[in-house]
């Protein structure tokens, strides 16, 4: 195979098209990058190809020839592979059934799964991964995020005996769940995949990946193409102002009101389950970044403020008084929450717009529902975020995976919030509406908020925050002044074997 | 969505269709005794125990969960009702405690599930047998009847408001459909109007999420399932009235009719959610078709066959045409 070309890509949901007759041709062993805002219409793209969604209208040429592209399977048969942007693992499965799922399961006398040789299958997807970490016979669901990831990256790199060898692998925002480490190992599995012979079509918002791993660039705007050329004969700049329409600087602004005294949160000598060694304090106005590898901590971190953990030890005040005892009294008292799972810890998917920014501040609105000052607030907080939707009932599952994350960050500022807790806010978030947010975050702590920001983006962290916590396994081995770290020194203390 | 589309509209009113076609089927084999003012009344008043259950099931089914326990509730508070009538206490004793039984019961369910975690099918499956060997306690295995019941509390199903005024010489208003009515409008202000219902909607859509947006679950969880409890009860007294009787087993069809009308309900959701007028539709189709075959002289196992593959196919058919965008 030289080269795959997809003609003419049409879909309308319910009338509103996401994807008009949009042409993109794929070579072998190129990387091809998918670019455009949030809700351009790439994940649509990318269901499309994948048989997974119905398209209004899609031809599918392989060196010319017509290849019939309807169904999952055939997508399948055709040798393409798809990580996809929302899908996510099975938890009850281990992790060896996930990796294997959606392949023919091998057999022993035609009837009992042969389990030994399903397992080594798994186990050379994964170490052809450079993950041999992940035991293949644990369940799934107990595995970080990252871990989990890549078990999904596994799984489309199993190659089936007796089918096609897999000719296009399509990745939609692979590493927005993944640590910087684990990131690198994934391009070099592209680089190993691209000599192979195989295309790649490769979706990120972070643009110096692009940059590094990609040979060519095609960007959506409003469902539409409008740009297609190499990597080598372009730079960031064009890519954005592609997307966007205009310039946009993605400098993180500084801060321009100082620090305030008074203190908004201090833990002292502090334990938990799965923290230990908390010792600090954070003053109103002050961004406290948090930073550490995958299920460091952080989350039980931010758990913990938001009153989800029982201290064994020490002391933790909030905002002047005790610790909130639960998630409700942490919102009542001006603590703002955004969770790190969007589908799973953050959204009724199947609920509007509306509800889903509003449900923590229902109690604003007295004993009986207000629909229209509901719906006027959300519209405004909307705008705030940038956020790209048809209407303040719309569910917000119909909404494309970034504008889904706003969704949660316009939930969490509705009601300027003394202490905000935030892990990666950015996450699936494109360029325009991520210096948005910056912005916003900015904004906040200006005016008084206390910020605690978990991210695995080292340029957000270094960007925003005053100070930055480094945790390792739940335990405070550092907190360290922003001023002078850059990225590639937070992720050397992230990696520093400390001493204890 | 601003797009109208003829699937959609059929899928969500697809329901509501079928309960017309019910009707109309009914009124023309069956012209002369089924669309008659006196048979709709009849069929409210049949339908009052079931529509007061459903109704109140569907709070809990909001939230994703469902309660067993309902139908042996039901019993249970008819029981204690007329169990203390017998010991000469009068009405609104009987009637209170009643009440206080379905509510505690319906906690104790809430209790079970939101706060020891048990999965709300095993904590009521439990709870239906505690709840209906109690009544046999309480009971002694017996019915309870005749002179034991006082006669105003029989006279609540007996009565209601003569509707001579609009027309309908000598045909009544049962205060047992009025009683109907009320939970109904009380249910909707509640599910549809008020914070709270707004949170056990936000609780159906996410658990885990709601909790993290600071709604309280487990609380709202446990108050849901009193409020089904209570719902139960108040069928319990009305069937108990109805047949100025009181056995320990009475309430026991109410369960599986009553969640078969919620899921009936939901194929009318935008996202099949329950929603407690869709519930009302579910009612009905329940009601009307049992009332209509009996008319009929439907053999009643051939009525249960009949009844179950329309539950059956309206729920595949929703289900199906959910499948693919
Ligand atoms: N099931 C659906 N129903 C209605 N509209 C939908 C549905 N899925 C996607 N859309 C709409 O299609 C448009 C394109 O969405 P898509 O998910 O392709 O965006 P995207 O480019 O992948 O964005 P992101 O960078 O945020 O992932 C969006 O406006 C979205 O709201
Ligand atoms: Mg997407």
């Amino acid at each position: 195979m030289q080269t795959l070309r997809f003609q003419g890509l049409t879909k309308a949901y319910g009338g509103v098209p996401a994807l008009s007759d949009v042409t993109l041709s794929l070579s072998c062993g190129r990387v091809h990058a998918l670019m455009g805002e949030n809700g351009a219409g790439k994940s649509t793209l990318i269901k499309l190809i994948a048989g997974v969604v119905a398209a209004d209208q899609m031809t599918v040429l392989r060196d010319g020839a017509v290849v019939p592209l309807r169904t999952a399977a055939e997508a399948t048969k055709a040798g393409f592979r798809f990580i996809h942007q929302e899908l996510n693992i099975v938890p009850q499965l281990s992790v060896a059934e996930n990796v294997l799922l959606g392949h023919p399961a091998p057999h022993r006398f035609g009837a009992f799964i042969d389990w030994r040789s399903l397992e080594d299958r798994a186990a050379s997807a994964l170490a052809f991964l450079g993950a041999e970490h992940i035991d293949v016979r644990q369940q799934a669901g107990a595995m970080a995020t990252g871990d989990r990831m890549l078990t999904r990256i596994a799984s489309a790199l199993v190659a089936d005996a007796g089918a096609a060898e897999p000719c296009l692998y399509v990745f939609d925002e692979p590493t927005a769940a993944l640590t910087v480490t684990e990131s690198t190992k994934l391009f070099d599995v592209i680089a190993r995949l691209k000599e192979r012979g195989a295309a790649v079509l490769y979706v990120s918002h972070r643009m110096n990946e692009v940059l590094q791993i990609c040979d060519d660039v095609t960007v959506l705007r409003d469902g539409r193409h409008v740009l297609t050329t190499q990597i080598a004969k372009t730079s960031s700049a064009e890519i954005i102002e592609a997307m966007t329409g205009k310039p946009v600087s993605d400098t993180i602004p500084g801060r321009t009101a100082p620090v305030r005294q008074r203190i908004a949160c201090r833990l002292t000598t502090l334990t938990t389950r799965d923290l230990s060694g908390l010792d600090l304090s954070l003053a109103q106005g002050e961004i406290l970044g948090v930073a550490g590898l995958d299920q460091g901590g952080q989350t039980a971190f931010l758990r913990l403020i938001l009153g989800q953990g029982r201290i064994q030890k020490g002391l933790l005040e909030v905002l002047g008084g005790r610790a909130p005892k639960s998630p409700e009294q942490a919102w009542a008292r001006g603590i703002a929450y955004v969770p790190r799972e969007r589908r799973s810890q953050g959204l009724m998917l199947g609920m509007g717009v509306r509800p889903n920014t509003l449900f923590p501040h229902l109690g604003d609105y007295g004993f009986l529902a207000q629909k229209r000052s509901e719906v006027a607030r959300t519209r405004t907080l909307a705008d705030q975020v940038r956020l790209r939707f048809q209407g303040t009932e719309q569910p917000v599952g119909q909404l494309s995976g970034g504008n889904q994350q706003k969704v949660l960050f316009a939930r969490a500022i509705a009601k300027n919030p003394k202490l905000l807790l935030l892990e990666e806010p950015t996450r699936g978030v494109d360029v325009g509406a991520r210096a948005e947010i910056h912005g916003l975050i900015r904004t906040l702590s200006n005016s008084g908020t206390a910020v605690i920001l978990a991210s695995s983006d080292l340029v957000e962290l270094c960007g925003l925050a005053d100070r930055i916590l480094i945790l390792q396994g739940g335990r405070q081995v550092a907190v360290v002044d922003r001023q002078a770290m850059t990225p590639a020194d937070l992720l050397s203390r992230i990696y520093a074997p400390e001493a204890v | 969505m601003k797009t109208w589309t003829l699937s959609a509209a059929l899928r969500q009113w697809g329901t509501f269709l079928g309960l017309l076609a019910i009707v109309l089927f009914f009124a023309w084999r069956l012209p002369e005794t089924f669309p008659t003012a006196q048979n709709f009344l009849n069929i409210s008043q049949q339908i009052s125990m079931l529509a007061v259950v459903a109704f109140t099931m569907t709070i809990v089914m909001v939230m994703n969960d469902f309660d067993l326990s309902v139908g042996s509730t039901a019993s249970l508070a008819g029981i204690v009702a007329a169990a203390l009538f017998a010991a000469g206490q009068p009405v609104w004793v009987g009637v209170s405690a009643a009440l206080a039984v379905g509510l505690l019961g319906g906690a104790f369910n809430g209790f079970l599930v939101a706060y020891i975690g048990i999965l709300p099918f095993i904590a009521t499956l439990g709870t239906l047998t505690m709840f209906s060997g109690a009544a046999f306690m309480v009971s002694d295995g017996k019915t309870i009847f005749g002179r034991d019941i006082p006669a105003e509390f029989a006279g609540f199903a007996r009565f209601g408001i003569p509707l001579d005024a609009i027309g309908l010489d000598g045909a009544k208003l049962p205060l047992m459909t009025i009683a109907a009515v009320i939970v109904l409008l009380v249910v909707w202000l509640l599910l549809e109007q008020t914070t709270f219902g707004r949170r056990l909607y936000a609780i159906g859509g996410n658990r885990v999420a709601a909790e993290l947006a600071g709604i309280n679950t487990r609380r709202l969880r446990l108050i849901a399932f009193g409020l089904t409890g209570l719902g139960a009860a108040v069928a319990g007294l009305m069937y108990a009235s109805r047949v100025a009787s009181a056995n320990p087993t009475q309430g026991a069809g109410l369960m599986l009719d009553a969640i078969a009308a919620v899921f009936l309900g939901m194929t009318m959701g935008r996202e099949g959610e329950p929603r407690v007028l869709a519930t009302l539709v579910g009612v009905l189709i329940l009601g009307i078709l049992d009332n209509g075959l009996t008319q009929m002289n439907v053999d009643s196992y051939v009525r249960e066959v009949l009844i179950g593959a329309i539950v059956v196919s309206a729920v595949a058919i929703s289900a199906v045409g959910q499948r693919r965008t």
